[in-house]
């Protein structure tokens, strides 16, 4: 028996070779996606320790599953996995709050502020500071898909797969959150103040067309009279060639 | 008139606005790119514009954060472990 396991791979039985092929998969379509698990682990629970159980527990079911993984997109398939992992946590921990599985994921907490360092602050001055505060006052809905897409540097569709929800939910809501972002930057960005002079401009041009519009329907109603006051005359100068010739 | 002053590939201010952020992304097709790009070349204030957006997403890339290392190199190394076979319960 030993001398038959040492021999070699030929001994390898058929439940030891699919185990082999599994770790391999597993090698090549999880391990490389640890620091995105991390990253998102950490997004979804705002806490190392239970982001690392999170992550731990991907690992285990991804482990599981892994012989009916296709091969495309781990890192979608992964995140998948994590949603689901962290659905379930959350409700083993609060069960009255799963109503709706969105939940799960809704469990980032308000406030944060890791991750920026003073010296980041200084760097990049005032800049930052004010995006972090518009970032923070975004909804929930909004800040959970800017913070997977520009801090986790997920793809749409990761995002989309992250929070179950369409590809233009994601769309959507990050160029929103996005768009109130800069609406905060204020009159000292270039691009704010270009945005308020085109908004202006829009506004004007609406104005201009609603009273060309006006003057339009002014003119309109002016040749209007006038082919009015034509076809009087023309029917008076009708009725006068009538009159003249009775 | 401005209709037969624009070529059918070319877009407007208002078309511009709605895909750039898919621009900056990654995420826009390579026609709608090329027309995009074609657009900004002569548009100063939608290149501001992206601007505007690239410097909010690099503002809050750099705040992104991550497990302390000492996290990560525990969850490598079960990584590992459950790879070799050496984790109980898989």
């Amino acid at each position: 028996m030993q001398t038959g396991y040492v021999e070699g791979v030929d001994s390898v039985d058929d439940s030891e070779r699919v185990h082999l092929e599994g770790a391999d998969r597993f090698a090549a379509y999880v391990l490389p996606e640890l620091d995105v698990l991390g990253r998102v682990a950490l997004s979804l629970t705002r806490s190392a320790p239970d982001a690392e159980d999170l992550v731990q527990e991907t690992l285990l079911r991804a482990y599981r599953a892994i012989d009916r993984f296709d091969g495309r997109y781990p890192r979608a398939w992964l995140l998948t996995i994590m949603r689901n992992a962290q659905v379930n946590r959350v409700r083993r921990k609060r069960p009255e709050l799963l109503r709706d599985p969105e939940d799960a994921v809704r469990t980032m907490s308000d406030t944060d502020g890791e991750g920026s360092t003073t010296e980041d602050r200084v760097m990049h001055g005032q800049f930052d500071s004010v995006v972090e505060v518009a970032f923070n006052e975004l909804p929930l809905k909004f800040r959970e898909v800017v913070e997977l897409v520009d801090l986790n540097q997920l793809s749409y569709q990761e995002a989309a797969d992250v929070l179950e929800v369409p590809v233009g939910t994601v769309m959507s809501r990050l160029h929103r959150g996005r768009k109130r972002i800069r609406d905060h930057l204020g009159d000292d960005h270039p691009a704010a103040r270009t945005a308020a002079t085109r908004d202006q401009r829009g506004r004007e041009a609406k104005a201009g067309k609603a009273k060309e519009g006006r003057g339009k329907a002014g003119k309109g109603r002016a040749r209007k009279a006038k082919a009015g006051d034509s076809a009087h005359t023309g029917s008076a100068h009708a009725e006068g060639r009538t009159e003249g010739r009775s | 008139m401005k209709r037969w002053l624009t070529r059918p590939d070319e877009m407007s201010c208002r078309q511009a606005a709605k895909v750039l952020q898919s621009f900056l992304d990654g995420e826009l097709d390579s026609d709608r790119s090329s027309s995009l790009e074609h657009h900004l070349e002569a548009c100063r204030d939608c290149g501001l514009e992206l601007e505007t957006y690239e410097e909010i997403k690099a503002a809050l890339s750099r705040r992104s954060f991550e497990l302390p290392p000492d996290v990560m190199q525990r969850l490598r190394r079960f990584g590992d472990e459950i790879a070799l076979g050496e984790v109980e319960g898989v």
